[in-house]
């Protein structure tokens, strides 16, 4: 699975605004709407916050991967929001999420869905790819971070 | 042509029948390898025996071939395709990384069997064959040669049977088997240049033989590498079909096709048919190629096998049996000593080195296709394709049982030498409340794994084990009782984390539904009331 042939830099967001789990998961969407990579805002929303109730997508060390399968999408879409000050994400170490990742992919369709999200988790594991990342000033710098 | 095929189609369909019921009879009632049953059901039914036998209007159902097949050239291509059918998933069962670092050993061992067999075959025609003079005389190479080649087809079968293809004794084995097919190809053409020109009452001519040995060992080395390498790509193309069945069956024709190469390269056909199957080995649809293909190998390599006894010519063997069976244990022993003598020098202890050459010792195909060329070229009588047939078929027949009950015990590799753990694993475990919910979380995890494009299937020998593959990444999956494991490449942690979190998100939703179902037992009093109800009707 190739992280560049998903992302770009119309898909990055280096100045999220929002400061709830809400506002930042519809921020995100909008980047996608504006993209044309989802049909169906509403119904995305719904399945990502269903996810989010079932268990939290804040993972550790201020990262989150809010994620679904839905219909809405055909492929395997993704993209990226920095909030360097960081937000209550209900994340699953308790401290504030700061790196959003949200991945959208298509229901009963085989692909390599989580071994992207695999991947990307993979590259931001260490702090030294963390720190990088909330100190891009732009989507460039983000998808360096990636080897992009 | 009509009646050709008619023929055909009866002559199949005996030996069908026949092999698969002399195969049961001799696995189920005789504890014997299916194979031998299949040779026995050859030589009864075929051309010397029962198959002679005129049957009405419609003549004998196997009437003698002159020449030096004595089935007819359409049941010999069917039987052709059983054997390449047999290499074939042969290839597919062996585990290349094993098979690759048990060929340096394998070199050795099959080196040592061709060596010291040829010269044993050779030296006891010269000493015991009274017009032959020296080891260069035609007739003694040629019973040289036949002495060398192993029947990869018959081992190959009775190691399968018995699961042992991926012991360290099998691989060397079938490795060994198959450089001793290919140096006995090289050493027939060899034979065959000398041959020609000592009968021609020339001198010889080692430029052209160089040529002829150079183009078959290069033709197999280049196709081993070509293949490895290109094989997980061509699959990887291949999944664009979304079929593993159009899979299987193009891989299979790609084995045809390198067979027919091999030959044009003037190697056996069933070499490329071996290297097909172990370039597709290491590819992560193996275990479904192999599955199909070995379906229909079900109904093609019985007929190889039967036409293998069909050649026995019962009355060429009587002339010279004294000789034959002399020729027969030199044979053997050239073999178990050749080969596991070797094999005590690399690694092997006793039991190994046993196994290994009595896993050498069947004859088969390239022994026919070495006495056949002897034959047609002059340089050997039909007395002795007799002795090579005697040959071939005693070993094929002692063989078996003797590799059966070899393979019985613990290893045949020394202790120091076995692979250590490898240590850059690493194990993931979940526990749940009951064994139920364990295999239910199980079958979700397979299910989550194959959604993202990775196969699964169960481990031979295992109820509870499962292999997961998709290219280079490969995961165990198990389950003892309420406890389920994954075990994988420390790389790939990560992405077996996420994917047994994401089933576990949908396990807990799975249980919230069920926490707000009605009671089960209500819905079953629902079930027993209609039954009555519609009794009450009927009654009434």
């Amino acid at each position: 699975m190739k992280i560049k042939s998903i992302l770009s830099p119309e898909l990055i967001t280096t100045s999220l605004k929002s400061s709830t789990k809400e506002g930042v998961i519809g921020e995100l969407l909008d980047i996608l709407v504006a993209q044309k990579k989802i049909k169906n805002r509403d119904e995305v929303y719904t399945a990502l916050m269903d996810r989010e109730r079932k268990m939290s997508t804040g993972i550790q060390h201020g990262v989150a991967i809010p994620h679904a399968k839905t219909r809405a999408v055909t492929q395997l879409v993704a993209c990226i929001g920095l909030k360097p000050e960081g937000i209550d994400f209900d994340a699953l170490d308790g401290e504030p999420s700061k790196i959003f990742i949200m991945t959208l992919s298509p229901i009963d369709r085989v692909g390599p869905h989580v071994q992207f999200l695999a991947e990307v988790s993979m590259v931001i594991q260490t702090q030294e790819a963390r720190e990088r990342l909330l100190l891009a000033k732009s989507a460039k710098d983000v998808l360096s971070v990636f080897g992009i | 042509m009509a009646h050709e095929m008619m023929i055909l189609a009866l002559q199949l369909g005996v030996i069908l029948v026949m092999t698969k019921i002399s195969g049961w009879l001799f696995s189920r009632k005789l504890h014997q390898p299916k194979v031998l049953g299949e040779l026995v059901a050859g030589m009864v039914v075929g051309p010397y025996l029962l198959g002679a036998i005129p049957l009405g209007s419609l003549g004998p159902l196997f009437p003698p071939v002159a020449g030096t097949i004595p089935v007819s050239p359409e049941l010999y291509g069917i039987a052709t395709v059983g054997s390449i059918l047999l290499l074939f998933t042969s290839g597919l069962e062996t585990d290349l990384p094993t098979f690759l670092r048990f060929s340096g050993k394998a070199s050795v061992v099959g080196l040592g069997g061709v060596i010291f067999s040829f010269l044993l075959g050779a030296g006891i025609t010269v000493l015991l064959h009274p017009s032959v003079h020296s080891i260069m005389d035609p007739e003694a190479l040629f019973l040289g040669t036949i002495c060398t080649a192993t029947s990869i087809g018959i081992t190959a079968r009775i190691l399968g049977e018995s699961k042992k293809i991926s012991s360290p004794e099998g691989v060397t084995i079938l490795a060994a088997a198959v450089l001793d097919d290919v140096i006995s190809i090289v050493l027939l053409s060899v034979v065959v240049g000398i041959s020609i020109v000592k009968l021609d009452g020339g001198s010889i001519a080692w430029s052209g033989i160089g040529v002829v040995a150079a183009k078959a060992v290069g033709f197999w080395a280049i196709c081993m590498i070509v293949g490895i390498f290109a094989a997980p790509h061509l699959t990887k193309r291949m999944k664009g079909f979304e079929s593993l069945g159009v899979m299987a069956e193009i891989s299979f024709g790609i084995a045809l096709l390198l067979a027919g190469l091999s030959e044009m390269a003037g190697l056996a056909m069933i070499i490329g048919a071996y290297i097909a199957g172990l370039s597709f080995s290491q590819t992560d649809v193996s275990a479904e190629i192999t599955e199909r293909v070995k379906a229909v190998g079900e109904y093609f390599i019985p007929v190889f096998f039967a036409v293998m006894g069909m050649m026995v010519d019962f009355s060429a063997v009587g002339s010279v049996l004294g000789f034959g069976i002399i020729f027969s244990v030199i044979a053997f022993a050239g073999k178990l000593v050749g080969c596991g003598l070797p094999a005590l020098f690399v690694g092997f202890n006793l039991k190994g080195a046993f196994r290994i050459g009595s896993g050498m010792l069947p004859r088969g195909e390239v022994t026919l296709i070495v006495a056949g060329i002897g034959l047609a070229s002059g340089a050997i009588g039909p007395d002795m394709f007799g002795v090579a047939v005697m040959t071939m078929l005693l070993a094929s027949i002692a063989a078996p049982p003797l590799l059966v009950q070899s393979f019985k015990g613990g290893s045949g590799y020394r202790k120091q030498l076995e692979e250590p753990v490898q240590s850059h694993m690493v194990t993931l475990e979940l526990e749940f409340p009951s064994e139920r919910a364990a295999e239910f979380v199980r079958r979700s995890i397979s299910d989550a794994f194959r959604s993202e494009g990775f196969f699964v299937r169960t481990m031979e020998g295992s109820v509870r084990s499962w292999q997961i593959r998709k290219e280079e990444m490969v995961f165990v999956l198990r389950r003892s009782a309420e406890r389920i494991e994954v075990i994988g490449r420390q790389e790939h942690e990560a992405f077996v984390r996420l994917l047994l979190m994401e089933t576990l998100v949908d396990f807990q939703e799975f249980v919230d539904s069920l926490k707000s179902m009605e009671q089960p037992e209500m819905m079953g009093a629902g079930l027993l009331l209609n039954m009555f109800a519609k009794q009450q009707s009927s009654d009434s």
